[in-house]
């Protein structure tokens, strides 16, 4: 993530967690973020990283869509599917696209695979063969 | 009108609990047990949350953060048991 999104996620944790928006606390927040070590520096496209998000927003009614979907109907079978990494040098949003996948109910990725594919569990309705 | 939209959310989220949580005890693979799971814990924990975010707004930085907290944690650990199951073989059926 570039510096000013790490910030920017930093700060906003902090003041959620200390829901106090006093000079004195603004300050301190400021001091954390900036001295906090960074593990990596990738440099994506902020645009990238939009359209992260706007995906993470329609993954949630998605998520509970396909909840009732499974309550409803039962599904028994299950297969497994590659899918390729679409940003495979940016371990940030190899991380966003792993969690988008993982918390829609009917998908989890399994591995992320060197060769640049997620293995991918499914659950169907019935077998695709039968 | 905001309590009775509010007792929904939850109530949703218990039966989300306990629709996935169940079929922990039946014989399916690990795999189908997680992808209910996720259901309860995830989606069902977040409803619980946001009906109660609804019913005590003041609270909502903490409530706020405990929703995406559940939702990145309970993904994580997800993935992480799907990994660790695949290449288990004999264990799968535990």
């Amino acid at each position: 993530m570039g510096t000013i999104g790490n910030l920017i996620l930093r700060l906003t944790i902090w003041f959620l967690l200390t829901s106090d928006l006093s000079v004195a606390n603004i300050i301190i927040g400021v001091a954390i973020a900036v001295l906090l070590p960074r593990s990596y520096t990738s440099h994506e496209s902020v645009k990238a990283w939009c359209r992260a998000f706007q995906k993470i927003l329609l993954a949630i009614p998605q998520a509970y869509l396909e909840a009732f979907e499974l309550i409803i109907r039962p599904h028994n079978a299950e297969d497994v599917v590659l899918e390729k990494i679409q940003y495979p040098r940016s371990p940030g949003l190899i991380f966003l696209e792993i969690f988008l996948i993982t918390f829609t109910p009917k998908t989890i990725v399994v591995k992320s695979r060197a060769d640049g594919y997620y293995e991918i569990h499914r659950v169907l309705r019935r077998a695709k063969n039968s | 009108m905001i309590n009775l939209l509010s007792y929904t959310c939850i109530g949703i989220g218990i039966f989300f609990w306990f629709w996935g949580t169940l079929p922990l005890l039946g014989k399916k693979s690990v795999l189908f047990k997680l992808h209910s799971l996720s259901v309860a814990d995830t989606l069902g924990s977040m409803a619980i949350v946001f009906g109660l975010l609804l019913k005590i707004p003041r609270e909502w930085p903490l409530l706020v953060l405990t929703i995406i907290t559940l939702a990145l944690w309970n993904t994580m650990l997800g993935y992480v048991l799907a990994y660790c199951s695949s290449s288990g073989g004999e264990n799968e059926r535990a």
